[in-house]
């Protein structure tokens, strides 16, 4: 049976130039970065050589770069180190932030601080003039996704970019899901801090980074010993950080060549399946989305039995929602978005990837129709 | 994560659809999920000769329907009162501790098919 991955925004497969460039250093370059023998400098050298990479690609210094244990941690770097340096400062964030940033901001209202979750409109856009007036003159930060990871909207960070600039209040970015994929700039002074993960660039799990700009005012959160400028302790885990810089550079190349294609093939799928399948919705902006990302709402069936349906086809897709000890959620993404109960209970994500070939697509258009005419047969609603 | 019986059954369910007079109908909804089950049976004597189902729900709600329907046919009537979910669940193979829901739902809607057989009124919707 023919196998068909389209779940690149949960995580992508290592590139085989990664992997080998990692190798060396889990068995002849194993020494501790921080020790002063030839062993450590080794691993020194390896982690310089990758955030020279990461930061060339971002146009900053590598002293901005702090290597992370992967997105989740770069997300609770920022907000809680920016927070954590004026205590019971206001946040301003969105309804739709992956859950690194919203239970973080969570966490920080049991520690008194004061957060406002911004509402999105009907194609998960925050509109920047809410941003504006959500600002207090005790806002110490404003924290936004480049791009959602279930819908794919990319959220105008230009213009909050210059919001923040025009009041003074540090901007942190999680672009997990465009770092590597969209070309970005941070020699513009919009952007404070900037979250970054590996493994959803074909790099190892386990590692990730935050661009933090220099004169950022912010506190540690993991306390130990003189890592990463004394901003994130622990030994770095230095195969991994080899295999981040690699993935970077591999996708420095490739990036802009790859979104086109990847778009391409991403637009025939919808296509095919707005022809092919009826009640079916895009959820998310038509135009401002990411590359590979396309959720579609199939009204009339859960989304977990489609996905368990394409699943015995040897298609891999998702949902953000979860139908977990009897209450079935829809994801809170779609209904931050307004979408109907009966609609975000059908919505499914396909996120296609550097592996995605138009026999893939086109597989999936085989498949799928079948796939739902079939779960939504079964339903009372469907058969009525 | 779910038992082969479980995919089996959700990937060619038995006995799908509606039945036409049937002698008995029941559905159970579980609002917090959003999951629908509605059985039709056919009974002759004290025996269910035939149930049929419709399904909206999860992979686990769907095989468990499926499930149930071979479960009860050719029984007495009486067993539809005495049938468990942890029956069902254990005719599935086992399910997760978060689809646990799917037996008890199907449960519930066979309960209210017997209800609707006994008191001869009109069909009922539980909520599991």
């Amino acid at each position: 049976m023919r196998r068909v991955y389209l779940d690149h925004n949960a995580s992508t497969p290592v590139h085989p130039d990664v992997l080998a460039a990692m190798l060396p250093y889990f068995s002849e370059r194993f020494g501790n970065a921080s020790s002063i023998h030839g062993f450590g400098r080794e691993a020194r050298d390896g982690i310089d050589a990758a955030r020279e990479t990461i930061a060339g690609l971002l146009r900053v210094t590598p002293e901005e770069i702090v290597f992370t244990s992967g997105g989740t941690e770069s997300d609770n770097l920022a907000v809680k180190g920016v927070a954590g340096a004026r205590p019971g400062g206001h946040v301003v964030t969105t309804q739709v932030e992956h859950h690194a940033v919203l239970r973080t901001c969570q966490a920080l209202e049991q520690a008194g601080h004061a957060v406002t979750y911004l509402p999105v409109d009907g194609e998960g856009l925050v509109d920047p003039d809410d941003v504006r007036r959500a600002l207090r003159p005790d806002t110490v930060l404003i924290s936004i996704q480049t791009a959602n990871s279930e819908t794919g909207t990319m959220m105008p960070i230009d213009e909050i970019g210059r919001i923040a600039v025009e009041r003074g209040i540090p901007l942190h970015v999680d672009a997990v899901q465009t770092f590597g994929k969209l070309p970005v700039s941070l020699h513009e002074p919009g952007i404070a801090l900037m979250s970054m993960s590996s493994h959803k660039i074909y790099g190892p799990k386990g590692i990730g980074a935050l661009y933090i700009r220099k004169g950022t005012r912010m506190v540690s959160v993991q306390h130990g010993g003189d890592h990463e400028r004394r901003r994130r302790a622990g030994t770095e885990n230095v195969p991994a950080i080899v295999g981040f810089g690699k993935a970077v550079e591999l996708r420095a190349r490739h990036m802009v060549e790859e979104a086109g294609r990847v778009s391409a093939l991403r637009d025939r799928l919808w296509e095919g399946v707005r022809r092919a399948v009826p009640d079916v919705r895009l959820n998310g902006h038509p135009t401002r989305r990411l590359p590979g990302t396309l959720n579609m709402s199939f009204r009339g069936l859960e989304a977990e039995s489609l996905i368990l349906g394409l699943d015995l086809k040897g298609i891999g897709v998702s949902a953000g929602s979860a139908c977990t000890s009897g209450s079935l959620e829809p994801s809170y993404v779609i209904t931050a978005m307004g979408v109907p109960t009966d609609w975000a209970l059908g919505a499914v994500r396909s996120s296609l990837g550097a592996g995605t070939s138009v026999e893939d697509i086109d597989y999936v258009l085989d498949v799928l129709p079948a796939a739902v005419q079939r779960i939504r047969a079964l339903s009372p609603a469907g058969a009525a | 994560m779910y038992s082969e019986t479980l995919l089996d059954h959700f990937r060619t369910p038995r006995n799908v659809g509606m039945m036409r007079s049937p002698d008995a109908v029941g559905e159970s909804e579980d609002p917090s999920c959003g999951d629908l089950a509605r059985f039709y049976l056919r009974i002759e004597g004290d025996r269910v000769r035939e149930a049929r189902f419709q399904t909206y729900g999860c992979g686990p709600s769907i095989a468990a329907s499926s499930i149930a329907t071979e479960l009860v046919r050719d029984r007495p009537v009486d067993h539809l009162g005495e049938l468990t979910p942890e029956a069902v669940e254990a005719a599935l193979g086992g399910l997760p501790e978060d689809r646990r829901h799917a037996a008890t739902m199907v449960v519930d809607a066979l309960r209210g098919a017997l209800r609707h057989y006994r008191t001869g009124g009109p069909r009922e919707t539980s909520h599991a």
